[in-house]
């Protein structure tokens, strides 16, 4: 990856952490908006962001077939997720489910964990659907909620892209370094996630 | 609001995705049967009482479509006639339930989707056609599920309104 390419990864990176807002994700609801709320959606919450970000980069680490897998079966079981919400099924405590997300992704990440297809599959797809409880408990408030979901979809489908761009990094000298780095920050933050959630 | 553009261009959509792994004869004359179907059916007035089936059939056959993505083989001829005329179906319902004639024009040119993801296709990116496609699945679900839930759908006025 030549400098110029670099740096404007970076500077996506930066433009990503801004747009996230405080620690907990899913504040305000959709009721205004359709595709603008619902793409913003993703973006207001830093756990959420990590969480998708880290879906990708660990794909990446994975290769094939995960590397495609995992953006295949997060969305398809965030929605399942989300109807669960919806039907008004109880979960356990979703902010920890996420919190978790966050912690044990970056972890993976930090590890270079190499897990098998079905556990790297039923880690990703558990926490999915955490993530899709979540938004699921806004959608129906949502003005225009086919617009609504088509903008958090596509955001949290472009967060899995942002992930696997940034796991391209490995292939450079020292990429490898960095990407790990970053899931151990990921993981850190995950922690301090879990930690608000538990004493909250 | 639920109708519009979005319901038929989402499944022209996950059409074109669909065609991307078929062979070119069959990408064209899907997309001619497309065309055909639309003409047809554009005029054909449809009960209101058909309403929640045609956006039912519409979300079903989003997901089905943009499924097809990962049959082994690709689509082959009788299948993208199929999926096109399904789409054609579904989606001339749905506009003429809730929406406009220019609805459908509108979404017409999501079908065309089929050029880049064939090309991606060609130059072994399937990978990224079939990321697109489970979004697609993703949102249908969630759309078709919604009016059978026990919730006020924002479409529709609540108790405070």
């Amino acid at each position: 990856m030549n400098r110029g390419r670099v740096t404007l990864l970076i500077a996506t990176m930066g433009f990503v952490a801004l747009l996230g807002g405080q620690a907990d994700a899913h504040t305000g609801t959709g009721l205004p908006g359709g595709f603008a709320s619902g793409f913003r959606h993703p973006f207001s919450g830093l756990d959420h962001l990590l969480a998708m970000v880290s879906v990708g980069l660990w794909g990446a680490f994975l290769g094939r077939p995960l590397i495609y897998l995992l953006p295949v079966i997060f969305p398809t079981v965030m929605a399942g997720g989300a109807v669960l919400a919806m039907i008004g099924l109880r979960l356990p405590p979703v902010e920890i489910g996420i919190a978790l997300s966050v912690l044990v992704l970056g972890a993976c990440i930090a590890l270079a964990v190499k897990a098998p297809v079905w556990v790297a599959s039923l880690i990703v797809a558990t926490f999915a659907l955490f993530h899709g409880y979540a938004h699921g408990m806004e959608l129906p408030s949502a003005a225009d909620p086919v617009g609504y979901s088509v903008g958090f979809v596509l955001a949290t489908g472009l967060l899995h892209v942002l992930g696997i761009g940034i796991g391209t990094l490995n292939a450079r000298p020292g990429g490898l370094v960095v990407t790990r780095s970053a899931g151990g920050l990921i993981a850190v933050t995950g922690a301090w996630f879990l930690y608000t959630a538990v004493v909250r | 609001m639920r109708g519009g553009v979005l319901p038929p261009a989402l499944l022209f959509a996950a059409l074109g995705l669909a065609l991307a792994f078929a062979p070119a004869r069959a990408r064209a004359w899907g997309l001619v049967s497309l065309m055909v179907t639309l003409a047809a059916l554009s005029f054909v007035p449809v009960s209101h009482g058909w309403l929640e089936t045609a956006f039912l059939g519409c979300w079903v056959s989003v997901a089905v479509t943009a499924a097809a993505v990962h049959i082994p083989q690709g689509t082959r001829m009788a299948g993208a006639l199929v999926l096109s005329v399904n789409a054609g179906i579904w989606a001339s319902v749905v506009v003429a339930l809730s929406g406009t004639r220019l609805d459908l024009v509108e979404a017409v040119p999501c079908a065309l989707l089929v050029l880049p993801a064939s090309w991606l296709v060609a130059k072994r990116a399937s990978i990224a056609v079939k990321v697109a496609s489970s979004w697609l699945i993703a949102i249908a679900m969630l759309a078709a599920v919604l009016p059978f839930l026990a919730v006020t759908p924002g479409y529709l006025p609540d108790h405070l309104e």
